[in-house]
Formats: C-alpha cells, structure tokens, sequence
C-alpha cells in the first residue's frame, strides 16, 4: 500500500468530514427552532401504552394536541383522573372532578362446563381464528370463545384467563381504553360505568329454550327480572334482559329472581374473582 | 433525446430500484402500510435522491476523480456528504416552512443513509458501476434524469403497494401470513409482473 494514497485519503475525508460538520454546526445555530417544552412535559406523564383510545396517534399525537389546546386535558382515557391532574398541572389549569370512569366488562358467564361445544377446536389460541371454523367450536353463537385473544390485546396486562375459561378483567389494572373491545370477534366486552353493580352476563338473542340447550347461565328471556323491576329499569329486547344503567338503583332485586343466574352482582363475579 | 428517454425508462420500469433489484427494502415495507405516508415517503425521496446525485456528482468530478482517490473512497465520501446534506436540508425546512415540515420532515431522517439513495447517487455519478446495456459515463444532465427516474421508479411502486396493503389489511387472511409475510408475498407477484418489462425497447 502506497502510504501517501493513504495520507490523501484520511486528508481528503476528514476535510470534507469537518468542513461539513463545522457548516451542519453553524446551520444548527441559524436555523434554531423551538421546541415546546409542556409536549415533552405531558408524553412523560401519559401512560405511554399507545392505546389509541383518546382518538390521536398514540401518546405523542395526543401530547402534542393537549399542548395545543386541542385536546383536553383529561383527553386520555386510560389514565384517568389521576392523569388528567397531572397534565392540567403541567398546563397550569384546573381539572374538573370528570364523570365517572369506565371499565371493561365481560358480558358471558358461559364458562367451562356451562357451555356445550359442536367440535373440539385444537387449532391456534386465537378467538378470530375460532370464529372462521363453522363460526366457533362453542354451541351458543354470542358466548366467550374462551381462547383469549382479550388477554393478549390488552395494553395494560389487566385481562387473564380464568380456570373457568372465561377471561377475568382486573378493574384494579383496567384503564378502559376499549382494546379489548375490539379485540373480540363476538362483541362480548363492553365499557360499563364503575360504579354499575348489576349487569347481564350474557348476549345471547335466541330463544329460551334454544338458550337452555346449549348453556346453563344464558339469559332465556322468562321476563322475571322485568317484573320484580320496580324502576323500570330492565326491559327484555329481543329475548335478553338489557339494564337501562340511568336508572338501575343496584337494588339487586332482579339477581335474587333470575332462575339462570345470569344476572350478575360484580363485586361477586370480579372482584373476588382474581 | 432519445438517449434521455431511454436512461430515464431503464431506471423508472426496467430496473425498479425496488421490484427489480430490490434495493430500499426497509423503506418499501416500513412506510407502505398506509397510503399518506407513502406519498409523504415517495416525496422526500424524489427530493433527497435528485439533490444527493447533484452534490455527489460534484464531489466525484471535482473532488475525488481528479485527485484520484475515487475508486476506494467513493461510498464513505458519498454517504458522509448524504447524511450532512440531508441533515441540513432538514434544519433549513424546518425553520422555513413547517408544513413541508410536516409532511415529509420526520422521512427525512429515515432516508437519510438508506441504501437506495446511495445506489441511485453511485450508479448515475461514478462511470461504470451498473450497466444498463447503454454507454456508462453520464454528465450531469443524464445523471440527474438517471436519478429522478429511479426516485419516481421507487415513488410509483411505494404508492401502488401501500394502496394494495391496505385492502390487503381487510382482506381475510389467516393470522400467521398477516403483516409482513403477506406483504412479501404481494412484492414477489408484483417483481413477476414488473419482470415483464424486460425488452422493452430492447433496453
């Protein structure tokens, strides 16, 4: 190797090197911009979980559009009150006290040895999947598949599967961002107010008696709870009792008559169940 | 003229920097999920690709060729002159215009060193390189429509496939060919097609 070639060419690169590193240098100083300070304050307070529930692209989409003004500051679904104290702090306003939060709910009680099955489906633990073999291998068609795919699609881990092979969601954990809402294939999750005692755990639209055939805990729409109501506040549509949560006092009057036990009190069903 | 055309043709369709050689994968199947941000994508890379092959083209015939340390120096040279380049078009545009910002701002730095930047800058400066069964020792003129064609070449496939990615996202396939694998997939049957173009022109 000929020593000058090399000289000349360490020279020539780290000239070029640092003529440009002294022009990015200079440029940097020119064509200085600001950054906002509250978006970088706000993504490190936001839970990060990139969820989506607030409408913007993730965490930072949200920071931004907080700081903007565009959102407010209890925009975030998951994080709840606390966040949302944390960022009107960051923001230098006062948070109103917001409604009450909302929580993940299960709506089947069709667990292991409640629910018959048409076939044994050994394929991949999967509830989409599942439900594109001869729509599911469980007899009711609206019950829990029971593979977990809610489980996986939870960002904040607060789903786990039960023995009973329904899912079991940690309220304690549960920031009510509505993923696993989407996650399951039958619609069986919904977002329920926290401090709602009383709901049916089921979905089931058929017909008593075809609801009986296939599962001990569906609803079978024998309009018992309707009658002891005395807020008219369940009503049977379309063969399922459906609780109006603007009225329901948690009186419990309906979960003492239900002969199959799918109306269900949460503090028994959820909150003992972990 | 027919010259320009045909070096323009040959880089656009015949050699598709994507389908055909398949350089600048990471871009083509990281930012062709969803429609906007591939045309956000195609355009920083028309814009990077066509200054990157003027500055290089400069630093080949002026600085590196004459001084005769070109044929080994090349790549670190070019890519050290991208990266600042790149670099400082980002700072300019965002101070001047933080909508342009916005819309191609946060591809820039991904683009930055790709690979097919620095193909496209490298066969349309340095003679020699790649052939396309046409004399290889462009001037500026032909470097710089060698180069723009290439950038539309990547422009129309990232476009096309993100436009087929997405109703490929509804489509009901099976979970484990979901993503990725379908979208290799989908890029291997459109490089069969795009295999068709060979002869054209006898190019």
């Amino acid at each position: 190797m000929d020593v000058g070639m090399i000289t000349k060419a360490i020279l020539i690169l780290g000239g070029v090197g640092f003529i440009l590193g002294a022009v990015l240098a200079i440029a940097s100083r020119i064509f200085h911009v600001e950054v906002d300070l509250k978006v970088e304050f706000i993504r490190g307070v936001l839970p990060g979980a990139n969820c989506g529930a607030c409408g913007y692209p993730g965490c930072d989409g949200l920071a931004e559009a907080i700081a903007k003004g565009e959102a407010l500051p209890s925009a975030c679904v998951a994080g709840g009150t606390e966040v949302a104290k944390q960022v009107a702090a960051v923001m230098g306003i006062e948070v109103k006290e917001p409604k009450v939060a909302k929580k993940a709910l299960v709506r089947c009680g069709g667990g292991k040895g409640e629910v018959s099955h048409r076939y044994v489906y050994d394929g991949e633990l999967d509830c989409q999947m599942a439900q594109q073999v001869s729509r599911g291998p469980s007899l009711c068609s609206y019950g829990c598949l029971g593979l977990g795919s809610c489980v996986v699609a939870c960002p904040f881990g607060a789903i786990i599967m039960g023995e009973d092979e329904l899912p079991h969601i940690n309220w304690k954990k549960c920031r009510g961002c509505g993923v696993c809402v989407d996650a399951c294939p039958r619609g069986i999750i919904a977002l329920v107010p926290e401090n709602q005692e009383i709901h049916v755990l089921c979905r089931s639209h058929d017909k008593g008696k075809a609801v009986r055939s296939v599962c001990k805990k569906g609803c079978i729409g024998c309009k018992a709870c309707e009658k002891v109501c005395e807020f008219d506040a369940v009503h049977i549509v379309d063969n399922l009792a459906v609780i109006d949560h603007e009225k329901c006092t948690n009186c419990k009057k309906c979960l003492e008559k239900c002969p199959t036990g799918c109306i269900s009190n949460l503090i028994i069903t959820h909150h003992l169940h972990k | 003229m027919q010259r320009l055309f045909l070096i323009f043709l040959a880089a656009f369709l015949i050699n598709n920097i994507l389908l055909i050689r398949f350089i600048g994968l990471c871009p083509f199947f990281g930012v062709s999920s969803r429609f906007e941000t591939s045309v956000g994508m195609s355009m920083a890379v028309v814009f990077v690709m066509t200054l990157a092959t003027l500055v290089c083209w400069g630093v080949w015939n002026f600085l590196l060729d004459p001084l005769g340390v070109g044929e080994f120096l090349y790549i670190p040279a070019f890519i050290l002159v991208i990266a600042s380049l790149v670099q400082f078009v980002e700072m300019v545009i965002r101070k001047v215009s933080p909508t342009l910002f916005k819309a191609m701002g946060i591809f820039l730095p991904l683009i930055t060193t790709n690979c097919a930047v620095l193909a496209a800058a490298t066969e349309s400066v340095k003679p020699g390189f790649w052939k396309l069964s046409l004399e290889y020792n462009y001037g500026l003129g032909e470097a710089l429509i060698y180069t723009i064609g290439i950038a539309l070449g990547f422009s129309m496939v990232i476009i096309m496939f993100a436009a087929m990615r997405e109703r490929i996202e509804i489509a009901p396939i099976p979970r484990s060919f979901k993503g990725f694998p379908i979208a290799f997939i989908a890029a291997g049957l459109s490089s069969l097609a795009f295999l068709g173009f060979k002869g054209l022109f006898g190019i």
